[in-house]
């Protein structure tokens, strides 16, 4: 009674299945409409294909009935002339239907790719903290990679099988309506057997699966704790347990090898019981002399070919289910859309003169644990930078300095309180914009693989080498520069590894001022560099800020020095302001972080 | 070939050890082929047996034998079905016998070189491991095994069987009709050509395809991590267009593969297709000379189908043959890695138990030959059951110092002594299993918490775990989880706050209850007062100890009998709390800013 329940639910669920996978499945084939009509030329090719391979058997047939046995010489060699353009025409469908569908296939994989990696790109930063980026990659690649089976194969591919089935069928058929019945017979068989093999196959490609996936965790979690192993003596112990998983991974393996140890060899018998059959009941019918040699001939051949399509079908569905996985992992990216929203109707900046307001911003990154109450960074934030200004945060660590600059940048979004820039609300500017008037510059400069030049335009094709060698010239930055190998041109390695620390911030300085943007915030380096390259960094930066407003997380003691207005951050408030001198004067919060962070700077440089 | 083939000859012992598997496995694909190939030659006697039956049945048409000619004809088709099928039943259980032997075996060999890899690895110095990346150690235990796996059963199974066939219906072929045969197997070789080529020209643009998807992975991995520079920029479409380059370009070479792949099938089915219309038409002209009969030519179809597989599979056995030579090559290169840190014969076997004592006499290290030293001529002693406090700015040296302490590396010039002697000289196994050690960097084994910290003592008691538990401030924590001890931890299991995992590292170096105890910065992640409370528990143990803590935290080495402040991979300053304070160098300055610290954070 239980089971019955059971099996009813688990066959709704099927059916809820097959209807979900089918709307996945017209989903994925959407992706070919904008290839139809090579779709369909593919299409005919493979009907080609698999009407020219079945119609070879039948004149296999001619050529013995009507010329061999009647010995006729040069009919023989008209129909062999025959053949040999059946198989050559059969030759050239089956490889422009076969380029073809992988053609399109590529280009539809193509198309999504491209679609989902801008869909990723588009999203604010947030999806990112939330997102491993591993698993991102994953889409972009693998994911898509399990579909190409489906897009490129799958359909085109199973109409082939199934068409020719058809036409063997066709040509047995007309050939002779009993033999056929009687070589059909094994039909059922042949499903039965392939059907209970996939079933089996199924269950035990799941198990290694499972055990390969055990195997490659384990190898993977010991070679990086491998030192863990060795301290504390257990390489015994973990051998002996590596052995156990081993163990398994090689039984269910055992097991697979045994299936298929079976089912090759089971195909193979039924196609000779069916070849028996052909014998027995096609040499009555000849001795009743309705059969000639020629379609006995025929029907051996059909016999062996009606096998290789079912094979295939089997097969076919394997990769479907593949990629139907993958697929619904790929579209769950494309459905989840947190893009920020765009105003309807932007506002602009022309002359954008660098005029910041922080007004009562709150803002949080998430909720509290266990509640709805947001975790608050920022706690009523509010100030003004005048146009031409420097001003200095400063505060320990998870202050929430670094908060101040993302919501500026509109990474992402405040939960109260409002940020303008040039008096315009920083929502109604369209994000280009907006970010077109900032120059972002970081304390962990990223670099990109690619030319020096490259890095310091970000491929922007409006930014011409004279930008960029004025930029070079007024950072006075030539003089590293033209050391390179290269110079402008060197090929900067993965992670920008070729170039020393203040080498690189000096290139983030050069990339801001090609930009040339009103606005610069800056997220100075904690670490210290060497002192040749900190005389440069040291100049570069007086040449970055002047002349714009500058929003600068301090590390460097001439900065605060030279700031209008520093404020000071603490657990998410802004707790003083004022200049140097008068925050010192004050002894309070500024007097301590000052002791902390900046006074030793000030003992080496006397 | 013949160097290249050199390292799968050193696969021959394991397929010596199943020989009792391959052997009558090799012989069952000889009796599997053999049977197979008589098929045809029962097909050939049924074809030409049916027209002399219906002459015979024409001839005594009318007569009364006609009947009994019936029957006996109609027996004697039979008596052909029934061969045919018990023919292919025999082939079959050989040909499953096969299968079981051979592959089997296969994936007994490919057991047996997985665990000799892994234990070979295990016996592999942080040396080995700071030289070769974590993806690629890991690749040859899995995808280069399996390559050479397939060179052990599938290519020798494949070629054995494809050996037999051919010979067998090449000879059987030839008795029947010379002329016949050489005609319908003139395209074979051309076919064996074009695969082998085929197969070389797929595994060429798969490689290129490869490394072109490799190249896209990076190029979104870069465009992923770079992300909040490509936004402040606005550099989101130069960033599209660059990806679409490289998949356009990721397009082009799988299309150029496709053009392989697709061409390959056809060009096969021309040349099997060829054969077969070589005997229809010249041995049509055979049977209308009268030289073979038709059943001839039924015969021969089957045989060039059966031929057809052998022939190709020569080509992609080659091809199996060659990766898998490349596979064997990168294996034996870490088999063949010798371990560096191990027991010698300077090793005093005698020794099984420490005192506590560590010394350091003008030891110096270098990662390179050549690079720059790391540690540069250390010297101190810590006695016995007493406490040392190492302090330092990130990158002076400090781990490197204590990793030298169980010799998870071995110095490259000066002395490091346990109980005054080398700890060369002891007993890798003694001198490992007196030492507990919380690293920096803290790893956890996806497993339960409580196997987590048993991982230090393999038959530690439940009440042993929960003592540990209890001394690293642990046990009020793991009461809450779930499943309490059983709680899993990792990837399918529960995610541990820094603090949490690193007091789960403690209490697995605790539960040892080790001679000397070593703290890696293994306070960093925990709160100031959970600090306190886990250096109380060590004072109970005080004098039963030898403890190194490495911080840089004052607080965390104050109370130690001496501290150590590195700079640069030498010893700066050194002394007690008091006389280093009193001093006024570095120390001095950090434990200043120490209490700076603590007083910002106490404003609200």
């Amino acid at each position: 009674m239980a089971d019955e329940t059971k099996s009813q639910q688990s066959g709704d669920k099927a059916k809820e299945a097959t209807v979900y996978d089918g709307r996945l499945f017209r989903r994925i084939l959407s992706f070919l409409g904008p290839y139809k009509g090579r779709v369909l030329i593919a299409s005919v090719l493979v009907l080609g294909t698999a009407f020219l391979g079945a119609l070879q058997p039948k004149l296999v047939q001619l050529a013995i009935d009507n010329h061999v046995v009647e010995g006729d010489v040069s009919g023989l060699l008209r129909i062999v002339g025959l053949l040999a353009l059946v198989l050559v025409g059969q030759g050239l469908t089956a490889f422009a239907g076969g380029y073809l569908t992988q053609w399109v296939g590529q280009h539809a994989l193509y198309d999504l790719r491209t679609r989902v990696f801008r869909h990723i790109q588009r999203q604010p930063l947030g999806y990112f903290d939330r997102t491993p980026i591993g698993r991102l990659i994953t889409r972009t690649t693998s994911d898509i990679e399990a579909l190409s089976n489906l897009l490129s194969a799958g359909v085109v591919s199973i109409l082939g099988s199934l068409s020719q089935i058809v036409f063997i069928a066709y040509f047995m058929f007309t050939l002779n309506v009993r033999l056929a019945l009687v070589a059909l017979a094994v039909m059922p068989l042949m499903f039965w057997a392939t059907m209970t093999f996939r079933n089996r196959v199924r269950v035990v490609y799941r198990e290694t699966r499972k055990q390969v996936s055990r195997l490659n965790s384990f190898m993977q979690e010991h070679i990086t704790g491998m030192p863990v192993v060795q301290m504390f003596n257990r390489e015994a112990e973990e051998l002996r347990r590596f052995r156990g998983i081993n163990d398994e991974h090689r039984q269910a393996q055992v097991k697979g090898v045994f299936y298929y140890a079976l089912f090759f060899p089971a195909v193979d018998l039924i196609a000779s019981l069916a070849l028996a059959l052909v014998i027995w009941f096609g040499g009555t019918e000849a001795m009743r002399a309705t059969l000639t040699v020629g379609v006995l001939i025929a029907f051996i051949q059909y016999v062996r070919r009606f096998f290789e399509p079912i094979r295939n079908l089997s097969d076919q569905y394997n990769t479907l289910q593949s990629a139907m996985a993958a697929s619904e992992r790929v579209f769950d990216v494309l459905d989840h859309d947190a893009a920020l929203a765009e105003p309807d109707e932007p506002r602009s900046i022309d002359e954008c003169q660098g005029r910041i307001e922080f007004e009562n911003v709150w803002f949080a990154y998430e909720n509290l644990p266990d509640s709805d109450e947001p975790n608050w960074v920022l706690r009523d934030v509010s100030f003004t930078v005048e146009p031409g200004q420097t001003v200095a945060l400063v505060g320990a660590t998870g202050s929430g300095k670094t908060t101040i600059i993302n919501l500026l940048l509109r990474f992402y979004e405040v939960q109260r309180g409002e940020i303008r820039v040039d008096g315009v609300p920083i929502q109604h500017l369209a994000l280009e914009d907006l970010r077109h008037h900032i120059g972002l510059v970081l304390q962990d400069v990223f670099l990109f693989s690619g030319s020096l030049a490259d890095n310091i335009t970000l491929g922007d094709p409006a930014k011409s080498l004279t930008d960029v060698q004025h930029a070079i010239d007024l950072v006075g930055a030539d003089r590293f520069i033209d050391v390179l190998p290269d110079g402008l041109a060197h090929e900067i390695g993965e992670r920008g590894v070729t170039l020393s620390h203040g080498q690189r911030q000096l290139v983030s300085f050069i990339r801001a001022l090609v930009y040339d943007p009103a606005i610069i915030v800056l997220d100075e380096a904690t670490s210290s560099v060497d002192t040749e390259t900190e005389e440069l960094v040291q100049t570069a930066l007086g040449t970055l800020m002047k002349g714009r407003s500058a929003l600068v997380v301090a590390h460097r003691l001439s900065t605060i020095q030279d700031a209008r207005q520093i404020l000071v951050m603490h657990k998410g408030q802004i707790r003083e302001r004022g200049t140097h001198q008068d925050l010192l004067t004050l002894d309070g919060l500024y007097r301590k972080l000052y002791e902390l962070q900046y006074a030793d700077q000030e003992r080496t440089a006397a | 070939m013949a160097s290249s083939a050199h390292p799968l000859r050193r696969l021959n012992p394991y397929l010596w050890k199943y020989k009792g598997l391959m052997i009558p496995g090799l012989l069952a694909a000889l009796a599997s082929a053999g049977f197979a190939i008589v098929v045809p030659v029962v097909v050939r006697e049924a074809v030409d047996a049916i027209p002399r039956m219906v002459t015979v049945h024409k001839l005594y048409a009318g007569t009364p034998v006609e009947d009994f000619l019936w029957r006996y004809f109609a027996y004697t088709l039979v008596v052909i079905g029934v061969a045919i099928v018990g023919l292919s039943i025999i082939s079959g259980v050989f040909s499953f016998l096969t299968r079981q032997t051979v592959v089997v075996a296969s994936r007994h060999i490919e057991f047996d070189l997985r665990n000799r890899l892994y234990d070979h690895l295990q016996k592999l110095s942080a040396g080995f491991y700071h030289r070769t990346p974590t993806g690629d150690v890991l690749t040859r235990a899995t995808s280069d095994i399996e390559k050479v796996r397939r060179y052990i059963g599938p290519a020798i199974m494949y070629a054995v069987r494809a050996l037999t066939t051919v010979v067998t219906v090449l000879i059987v072929m030839l008795l029947i009709s010379p002329t016949l045969t050489l005609w319908a197997l003139l395209p074979m070789p051309a076919l064996a050509v074009v695969i082998f080529f085929v197969s070389q020209l797929v595994h060429a643009r798969t490689d290129a395809m490869q490394r072109q998807y490799s190249t896209l992975t990076s190029r979104v991995q870069e465009a992923l991590a770079g992300v909040r520079v490509v936004k402040a920029y606005t550099r989101e479409i130069f960033e599209a267009e660059r990806f679409e380059d490289e998949s356009r370009d990721y397009k082009r070479r799988a299309l150029d593969l496709a053009l392989i792949d697709a061409a390959f099938r056809p060009i096969m089915q021309i040349l099997i297709g060829a054969s077969t219309i070589l005997v229809v038409w010249i041995g049509g002209r055979l049977v209308i000379e009268g030289t073979i009969t038709l059943g001839n030519i039924a015969e021969y179809i089957i045989y060039v189908a059966i031929m057809t597989w052998p022939v190709a599979s020569f080509g992609f056995v080659i091809s199996m043959i060659q990766q898998a030579s490349a596979s064997a090559t990168r294996l034996f290169e870490i088999l063949d890695t010798a371990p560096d840190v191990i027991d010698t014969e300077r090793t005093d076997q005698a020794i099984h138990s420490i005192e506590g004592r560590v010394t350091f006499e003008d030891v110096s290290y270098h990662y390179t030959d050549g690079g720059p030293d790391v540690l540069r001529g250390l010297s101190f002693d810590v006695p016995a059951g007493t406490t040392i406090g190492i302090v330092g700015r990130t990158g002076s040296g400090k781990s490197t110092l204590i990793e030298l302490i169980p010799r998870l590396i071995e110095p490259t010039q000066g002395t490091v002594k346990v109980d005054g002697r080398n700890v060369q000289t002891i007993p890798l196994d003694t001198l490992r299993s007196n030492i507990g050690m919380v690293p920096q960097e803290v790893f956890l084994f996806s497993d339960s918490v409580g196997n987590n910290i048993a991982f230090g003592e393999l038959d530690a008691e439940q009440a042993e775990i929960e003592q540990a538990a209890l001394e690293a401030d642990l046990l009020a924590n793991i009461e809450d989880f779930p499943e309490g001890f059983e709680t899993r931890v990792g990837e399918r299991g529960i995610t541990l706050s820094g603090g949490q995992k690193q007091r789960t590292a403690i209490a697995r170096a605790l539960i040892r209850e080790p001679r000397i105890l070593i703290f890696d910065d293994a306070l960093s992640a925990v709160d100031t007062r959970t600090e306190a409370t886990i250096l109380g528990h060590l004072k109970k143990h005080y004098g039963q100890r030898t403890i190194v803590i490495v911080s840089h935290r004052i607080s965390a080495v104050q109370d130690a009998d001496q501290i150590l402040v590195l700079e640069d991979g030498a010893i700066a300053e050194r002394g007690d709390h008091d006389a280093l304070v009193e001093h006024g160098g570095i120390y001095a300055d950090l434990y200043r800013k120490q209490l700076l610290e603590e007083e910002l954070a106490g404003v609200l």
